[in-house]
């Protein structure tokens, strides 16, 4: 009750509506009044934040040329992995977040950049390995350039992004 | 190569430098450094983590006032029942430098003869 969820985000009501379910579910309405396990997912989010982004800037720095004596295959295999890892965790322990406080974040304006960078960022990793193999075998030079600096933008953008959401609500 | 790392580092710092276009809320970087005292009414109250945020009708203007966190409000002594809509309500903290953001961050609070004190370090 001593949340009143906050109209709007000028969208569908039916999403509207579903924002506010999520905010009233029991375990998301007791977490938004708890201390430890509130900072526990928040923490858990930085961490995989840390993955994401730990993985995709030295891969992306070896795909524009950095560390040539290092073997490209291993590198992705070993970096891509964990980046993903902490992209599935990021979106586990963001979603609850989210959920917490759904009507207002999804009003946020970085929030919402956000999103767009994670959505632009996960689909071209997929895209790139689905597309040049999984350790990018089958890619030229020019492609892991441009794959490099995509994954730069939207990874970076999604942290910067994600950090301003904090500071932006009205 | 040489394009792309440029560009690359081009985009780093502008994006890195957007982040210190910071608007409001964590930490007091934000606000004055002097305290006000804003009296008015509650006129709804979002409570919870992050932080709680109150809009308080002070004649006529509506400022948002930003509480502490569960635990420090519970810490201080308030229960989420004394910030019902209605109350009057007393605000003692700093207010964003901006004065036309309406924005304070309380450091304590009355309400009727009560004092509750969320940051015991600060004046």
């Amino acid at each position: 009750m001593f949340y009143t969820p906050v109209a709007t985000n000028g969208g569908s009501r039916i999403l509207d509506e579903f924002f506010v379910m999520l905010e009233t579910l029991t375990p998301i309405a007791s977490l938004r009044f708890s201390r430890w396990s509130y900072a526990a997912i928040n923490a858990s989010h930085i961490f995989s934040i840390a993955l994401v982004v730990g993985g995709t800037i030295p891969l992306s720095l070896r795909l524009f040329g950095l560390w040539s004596k290092v073997p490209l295959a291993a590198l992705v295999g070993v970096l891509s992995l964990s980046a993903g890892i902490g992209l599935g965790l990021a979106l586990i322990s963001g979603a609850v977040l989210f959920a917490t406080r759904a009507t207002e974040y999804s009003a946020n304006p970085a929030f919402q950049i956000k999103m767009v960078f994670v959505l632009l960022g996960a689909s071209s990793a997929v895209f790139a390995h689905r597309r040049y193999g999984w350790v990018l075998e089958l890619a030229s030079d020019r492609a892991l350039h441009r794959i490099a600096f995509v994954s730069c933008i939207c990874w970076i953008g999604a942290l910067a992004s994600g950090r301003l959401v904090a500071f932006m609500s009205d | 190569m040489r394009k792309f790392v440029t560009s690359f580092v081009v985009v780093l710092i502008v994006v890195v430098h957007s982040t210190s276009l910071a608007l409001a809320h964590h930490g007091w970087s934000w606000t004055t450094g002097g305290n006000i005292s804003l009296t008015g009414i509650i006129k709804s109250a979002q409570l919870g983590n992050p932080h709680g945020v109150l809009k308080i009708d002070a004649d006529g203007d509506v400022w948002t006032a930003e509480v502490g966190q569960p635990w420090r409000n519970e810490r201080a002594g308030l229960k989420p029942d004394d910030f019902a809509v209605g109350v009057e309500v007393r605000i003692v903290g700093e207010p964003s430098s901006d004065i036309n953001d309406k924005v304070v961050k309380a450091e304590r609070i009355y309400i009727g003869t009560k004092e509750y004190v969320l940051y015991p370090g600060r004046d």
